[in-house]
């Protein structure tokens, strides 16, 4: 199956990060694509974007931001807005993705990935802006599920309700966090193959996985380290599901080598040949 | 509590008490957040979990913030970090982005005000000397970020007639900042880097230092104060004629010789310092 946009299966990524620019740069290692941090890249001229660029004409490249705030209560910033279409268009970026949730509000900004009750009101908000800003960047948002360490009383459906719909009226399509259901079915105690069971197979463009920190009471979505098995076995579960996606796996903390993480990130490859018996695209001209 | 909070009532709460830098009962209980939901409501607000409050939830989120505050502002001032160490640091990041929060997509420009914030902060140790210890490290990082701009040509610099150079107006590349400062904060930070740890002292020292991007990479160049005030009026856009003349003009044991500050501007523009020179 594919996406409903026929967006590419890009095949195995990992996030570009800073300390691994040299050796991308100088041995241009065999990686599908690259997912970058869009705001690392909205108000820098130096190396950073210069690095970028250079990448961008070597790999296919997909935005993902942590600054949208599709759910929050301030109004859009298209300032912002026009930053990030103007770097998808540098970039080439096949799509630009960022999280359900919001950031901050009266005009300040927590830097963190802060939950949403999942009520009516919120889906009626969040699909709203949702529509504004896929209007805006001209291509459907694809939205990210969030890990969450707190939940809403005022929530009338659970959080894999609200993204199945929010897509639906939206149209949008879905980052599937495999490695955040995890640690939120910890922490809210919910079955987390109940919620990827739950996602529109045809709305999820990419995938997500990586590692977590257990604090024995509650999981942080720390990004670090191996991913559990758990969490390659809800991959699997998706995959037959939504068919092979583009896979990325994040690793924001203790980066090892570039070599390790690529290794982590090839453990996917397993699991898609399992399901369709091809090879994943290898990064080629463009 | 009868009815659950509209959304962005609950955005303010949850912000508010995110951001307040007590334990998260102290936070859960001030003015600022309890304006939004009362302590005694937060339990029909967030509900537990087996094995955390409604509380511990909500300060799982609180924690992470000034953490992520400190990350970001180590990243910018290693140099200032060292020098007060850790915790405080962290004391001054903490009531840094009480007084200034971020308020842009980016972290990039949180520690913008971070140096003035310094410079009238109370309880920091030898203040002055980390006010301009942040002054440099805060040019560093703006040079760092500024948009590319092409350096001047060699070939654009022997284009121009000999008699033109006196009224030429030269204007620096984007990615260039002139620090003067009354501490050795540069000779600090070069300090950073030595493996027996030697630091020199935070002791009164005019010191005056250029900061510039080339080829991507962002260098420090120390200057005497001659060089300085020369290198100052030519980037504010006093010709060189008159800017050589000030030069030579000034007196006491900071009057450079006429062939120092031919030297200084032939390293200036191999350094790529200038982007631009407008000949009359």
């Amino acid at each position: 199956m594919s996406n409903r946009w026929n967006l590419p299966d890009l095949g195995i990524g990992i996030g570009l990060r800073t300390v691994h620019f040299p050796h991308v740069l100088s041995q241009k290692p065999r990686i599908d694509w690259f997912e970058v941090l869009s705001e690392n890249f909205m108000d820098t001229g130096g190396r950073p974007l210069w690095v970028l660029d250079q990448i961008a004409e070597r790999y296919p490249v997909v935005l993902h931001g942590v600054s949208l705030s599709i759910g929050g209560s301030d109004p859009l910033d298209f300032e912002y807005l026009k930053k990030l279409s103007a770097l998808a268009a540098r970039t080439r970026a096949h799509w630009v993705s960022d999280h359900l949730c919001w950031t901050g509000i009266m005009g300040r900004n927590v830097h963190d990935l802060l939950p949403m009750p999942y009520s009516e009101e919120a889906l009626r908000h969040t699909t709203e802006r949702v529509r504004v800003v896929s209007d805006f960047l001209e291509r459907p948002l694809v939205l990210e599920n969030p890990s969450s360490y707190v939940e809403f009383a005022a929530s009338t459906m659970p959080e894999w309700e609200f993204l199945a719909r929010l897509a639906a009226d939206a149209d949008c399509g879905l980052l599937l966090d495999v490695n955040n259901v995890y640690v939120s079915a910890f922490n809210h105690r919910f079955d987390a193959s109940t919620y990827v069971d739950a996602i529109p197979a045809d709305r999820v463009v990419q995938y997500h996985l990586a590692g977590h920190t257990h604090k024995g009471t509650h999981i942080i979505d720390t990004h670090t380290g191996e991913a559990v098995p758990a969490v390659w076995e809800l991959y699997a579960r998706s995959i037959a599901r939504t068919g092979s996606a583009a896979t990325l796996y994040e690793w924001d903390e203790d980066i090892p080598e570039f070599d390790v993480v690529l290794a982590e990130a090839q453990k996917a490859a397993a699991y898609r040949a399992q399901l369709t018996g091809d090879e994943p695209l290898l990064a080629a001209a463009r | 509590m009868t009815s659950q909070p509209p959304l962005d009532r609950l955005q303010r709460w949850m912000q508010a008490a995110i951001v307040h830098p007590g334990d998260i009962e102290t936070a859960l209980g001030s003015p600022t957040v309890r304006k939004e939901i009362a302590r005694a409501d937060v339990d029909a607000v967030i509900l537990p979990s087996p094995t955390l409050t409604s509380a511990q939830r909500v300060e799982v989120y609180q924690s992470m913030y000034l953490l992520r505050m400190e990350e970001a502002l180590a990243t910018d001032y290693p140099g200032l970090q060292h020098f007060l160490g850790d915790e405080e640091f962290f004391a001054l990041v903490r009531d840094y982005v009480q007084i200034h929060p971020s308020k842009s997509y980016s972290l990039n420009r949180l520690g913008d005000r971070f140096p003035d914030f310094v410079a009238v902060a109370p309880d920091v140790r030898r203040r002055d000397f980390c006010a301009d210890l942040a002054r440099l490290e805060l040019a560093l990082a703006l040079v760092f970020d500024a948009p590319e701009t092409k350096a001047l040509d060699a070939s654009v610099i022997e284009s121009i007639a000999p008699e033109a150079w006196e009224t030429a107006v030269l204007a620096p590349v984007a990615a260039f900042r002139l620090v003067a400062l009354r501490y050795p904060a540069s000779a600090y930070l070069d300090s950073l880097n030595d493996p027996e740890h030697r630091h020199p002292e935070a002791r009164r020292k005019d010191t005056y230092v250029a900061c510039y991007r080339r080829d991507y990479g962002v260098y420090r160049h120390d200057l005497t104060r001659a060089a300085h005030d020369l290198l100052a009026d030519l980037v504010r856009g006093t010709t060189l004629g008159a800017a050589v003349a000030a030069a030579l003009k000034r007196g006491g044991r900071h009057r450079p010789k006429q062939d120092d500050l031919f030297k200084w501007f032939r390293q200036w523009i191999a350094g790529g310092v200038f982007a631009s020179v407008e000949t009359a």
